[in-house]
């Protein structure tokens, strides 16, 4: 039993919130912000696991994707979220709000040192 | 001087050192084989490579080549399959279960036949026999190391009481031959991707150069030299003085 596979699972539970968060505050985000951001959060360890995630979320009709001119570069992807996205995250965040209070509660009186 | 290729990376063309080029093209061939089985696996591929163009474009600034240090400075970013691990996005809500048994697995959303990448198979094994191969076979199958344990235990069951004798014919006759490196690899129950696949490749010409070797020794044990008089000495004299030639080609 090893601590950082539990670990990397808490981080995995929360991946989608959290991807969904992001691109609802962007408005619109490109895959790459989302990585920095995530990054920043050391939510992800390597950004290969970022892509099939966006892909999958995107065939659940979550999110829809426009493609915009880039500057010196290929045209790139910027991800937003669908009426069917908003609903989801609504409901994916006040169930991570129950969660919370839930683990809250049942670990407040653990002594650590 | 190094050959260099010239390449299009999701939408950009780049140049590629033949070395670079070699291990990236590795690299995106281990993930085409990871993301294989995912709904979307173009659109990964795409999405992927046009990172991975992007993190050339921002390293290399101003150089005009991309180099081995590059690729693998981006494929560290990247992550390669075996990184993903547990942090891997359920690509099809699979199972554990669905992925370790058998070699066809019927995919429970798409109700499609797909062949699991981790199934085991029971086959012969032609690279190690005694007879038939079925021992070594069955060996690699329930992860013994050496077929010695199951042979000695067919030829005690066929001195008692000759009960060994019918099962090894019908093993022999129903166990297919594992004749591809793929064969192989579902043979011992190993993933087949392009690392793997290599690794087998590679060990079986290293099995025909040891083989060659052999043939090789015996072959020089012949006294040639009374037949061509010495001139295998003279050839290497000339060799030698070539090599400093060859070692001044321009970096």
């Amino acid at each position: 039993m090893k601590i950082e596979n539990t670990k990397a699972q808490l981080r995995k539970g929360a991946l989608e919130l959290v991807v969904l968060s992001i691109i609802q505050q962007e408005e619109e985000a490109y895959p790459t912000d989302i990585i920095n951001s995530l990054k920043k959060a050391k939510l992800i360890v390597v950004e290969g696991t970022l892509y099939p995630l966006l892909s999958r979320l995107k065939n659940g009709a979550l999110l829809k994707y426009t493609w915009r001119e880039s500057q010196g570069g290929p045209p790139r992807k910027y991800y937003s979220l669908t009426e069917d996205g908003e609903a989801f995250l609504t409901e994916l965040h006040s169930s991570w709000r129950d969660l919370v209070d839930a683990v809250d509660t049942t670990t407040k009186s653990l002594s650590l040192s | 001087m190094n050959k260099v290729i010239q390449a299009n990376l999701g939408g950009i063309a780049f140049t590629f050192d033949d070395e670079a080029y070699e291990r990236l093209d590795d690299y995106l061939a281990s993930l085409d084989g990871y993301f294989n089985h995912s709904h979307g696996h173009n659109e990964i591929m795409h999405d992927i490579e046009a990172r991975l163009a992007e993190l050339f474009s921002a390293n290399l600034k101003g150089r005009s080549i991309v180099t081995t240090e590059d690729v693998s400075a981006a494929v560290a970013t990247m992550g390669s399959p075996e990184d993903f691990g547990i942090e891997a996005d359920d690509l099809e809500e699979e199972t554990f279960e669905q992925r370790s048994f058998g070699h066809q697995s019927r995919n429970r959303k798409g109700g499609k036949q797909r062949y699991s990448r981790y199934g085991k198979r029971l086959m012969r094994d032609p690279d190690d026999t005694k007879l038939g191969g079925v021992c070594s076979g069955l060996a690699a199958y329930f992860g013994i190391e050496d077929p010695l344990v199951i042979r000695i235990a067919f030829v005690v069951a066929v001195v008692f009481g000759g009960f060994g004798v019918l099962p090894y014919i019908i093993l022999w006759a129903v166990m297919p031959v594992a004749h591809t490196a793929g064969d192989k690899l579902a043979m011992r129950g190993e993933a087949i991707d392009v690392r793997t696949i290599s690794k087998q490749v590679e060990e079986e010409f290293s099995n025909i150069s040891s083989k060659l070797q052999e043939w090789g020794d015996e072959v020089s044990k012949t006294d040639w030299s009374s037949k061509f008089g010495g001139g295998g000495k003279r050839r290497n004299q000339k060799r030698n003085n070539q090599e400093p030639h060859d070692e001044g080609y321009m970096v």
